[in-house]
């Protein structure tokens, strides 16, 4: 009972803060402009607005490079545990040089010097630049995934004759994979928010459509903070996803 | 393959030595037959390198020089080859070792159907089998995590009897049970010997050696200090090494 008086206080002493800033901001808030960008209803139809587009960019993005990173990280991961020395050496060089480079520069180069020479558009030059950085993170979570399942699993699938991929496959990418979920789900989170850098190479995503508002507009807080509002709803449903998916997966030891 | 003693050799180790990383030397030229059917127990303080020499002998470890041959394989750097004596000999862990995220079930099928290639039909019909055979068919669906330690290791027991292996290996198979599930797990592997499967036991269990044992060896320092038949060996010891192991255990 005192926790939530206690918390209610919080909420309370933050809310006053933020509507005293805004106050003495002397800045004329607009609401009522904002929902005709989310969505608009004529003749009896909803149809969605420029926020609403760019979102579903956004969507088309993060999708695929979230699929695409996963299968970065799980090759580099792989290679680097590999008996192979070229294969460590060139996962070890991926993983560093993503990792150690600004993804904003990374994309530029995969955008104005790779895509020309491979022939990429602009949507595949930006997918791929997101998820070679991603998959960077992602490949060092799953490696300790893999590294963090007991030798004694390794051991009794060998004794049984299973190859060194059926191991990976059927016995310790499974378990790894229930052990990495909740960081590799912090990471898709980060890709999500990442995707708005694509709006640099002039993409119609959630961000560049709230900028290109805002410079018609002026309303400049109130339709960030709805882009604000929109990808936390996203990020949001996704870890709430991840966590049910956690629950039914999860194994008694 | 003929052995050095009598019969139809399926195990024969040379001169086999092993050294871990670190210099720690597991193995100093350890030689050894073994005669289908028959039951090997292998006894000694820890640190005497006889579960090293059990996991040399399905290739868990590599050895640095010596030979190993079984069933005709030899085991050397060739992948093949080690997967095929894998695929022929069985073991059991200490630590039991069961794919937790499996039922029992899908532990005892995964080997048949990846490496043997049989239908999802025979390798069921084949682990409710053995799955009697190790009195738990009511456990079939249950995952490890909801079993006891004594289940758990008669999955495994299962689990490698499902490859119809010519070899059993047993590393300390016993040895992390609690007191009142030894029982039921060395029962298996009492009937297990009974019907004449090749088996190299690793074990504290001396009653159990006794019982079922031909041959019993003891290992001292990465070496075999003495064996002989199971009568012999625990009535006239002939090492004095041998004598003061055997008054301190029994």
């Amino acid at each position: 009972m005192l926790d939530v008086a206690k918390y209610l206080l919080l909420v309370g002493f933050l809310t006053w803060l933020m509507w005293r800033g805004s106050e003495q901001l002397g800045y004329n808030w607009q609401w009522y402009r904002v929902p005709r960008y989310l969505f608009t209803f004529q003749d009896g139809h909803l149809t969605g607005g420029p926020l609403w587009s760019g979102l579903l960019v956004t969507f088309k993005i993060t999708g695929v490079s979230l699929l695409l990173s996963f299968a970065f990280g799980l090759l580099a991961a792989l290679f680097r545990l590999s008996e192979s020395f070229m294969a460590r050496l060139v996962a070890r060089g991926y993983v560093e040089l993503i990792r150690n480079t600004p993804l904003l520069i990374q994309l530029f180069f995969i955008y104005f010097v790779l895509a020309p020479v491979l022939g990429l558009e602009r949507f595949s030059s930006a997918v791929l630049a997101l998820s070679l950085f991603e998959g960077a993170y992602a490949s060092e979570i799953i490696r300790a995934g893999i590294v963090s399942v007991h030798k004694g699993q390794w051991e009794a699938a060998y004794s049984l004759g299973l190859s060194g991929l059926d191991t990976y496959r059927f016995v310790i990418l499974p378990q790894a994979f229930r052990r990495v979920l909740p960081p590799l789900t912090g990471q898709a989170v980060s890709l999500v928010k990442d995707s708005a850098l694509v709006s640099t190479i002039a993409i119609y995503d959630l961000t560049m459509n709230g900028q290109s508002i805002v410079a018609e507009t002026f309303l400049t807080f109130e339709i960030w903070f709805t882009v604000a509002a929109v990808y936390l709803a996203v990020t949001l449903s996704l870890s709430l996803a991840v966590a049910a998916m956690e629950r039914r997966m999860k194994i008694e030891f | 393959m003929e052995c050095k003693i009598l019969g139809d050799c399926i195990i024969s180790v040379d001169n086999v030595v092993k050294t871990y990383p670190g210099g720690v030397r597991a193995l100093r030229g350890v030689s050894l037959e073994v005669r289908r059917q028959e039951v090997v127990v292998v006894i000694g303080p820890s640190g005497s390198g006889k579960s090293t020499l059990l996991r040399c002998l399905n290739g868990l470890e590599e050895i640095d020089s010596g030979s190993i041959v079984i069933d005709d394989i030899t085991l050397d750097h060739h992948k093949k080859n080690r997967l095929a004596i894998r695929k022929e000999v069985g073991m059991v862990f200490q630590s039991f070792n069961l794919f937790p995220h499996m039922t029992v079930q899908e532990n005892i099928n995964l080997a048949q159907r990846q490496v043997r290639r049989k239908s999802k039909a025979e390798a069921v019909r084949t682990t409710m089998n053995l799955l009697n055979k190790v009195g738990i068919a009511d456990k079939v669906d249950a995952y490890p995590g909801q079993l006891s330690g004594g289940q758990q290791q008669r999955v495994a027991i299962a689990r490698a009897l499902a490859m119809e292996p010519n070899v059993m290996l047993f590393d300390e198979a016993t040895s992390a049970l609690d007191p009142e599930m030894i029982g039921e797990v060395l029962e298996v592997m009492k009937n297990l010997a009974k019907e004449g499967t090749t088996m190299v036991v690793v074990t504290h269990e001396m009653g159990f050696a006794r019982e079922v044992a031909d041959r019993v060896i003891f290992m001292e320092d990465g070496g075999i200090v003495e064996e002989g038949p199971v009568g012999h060996f625990f009535n006239t010891p002939q090492e004095d090494r041998t004598r003061l192991f055997l008054s301190k255990i029994l």
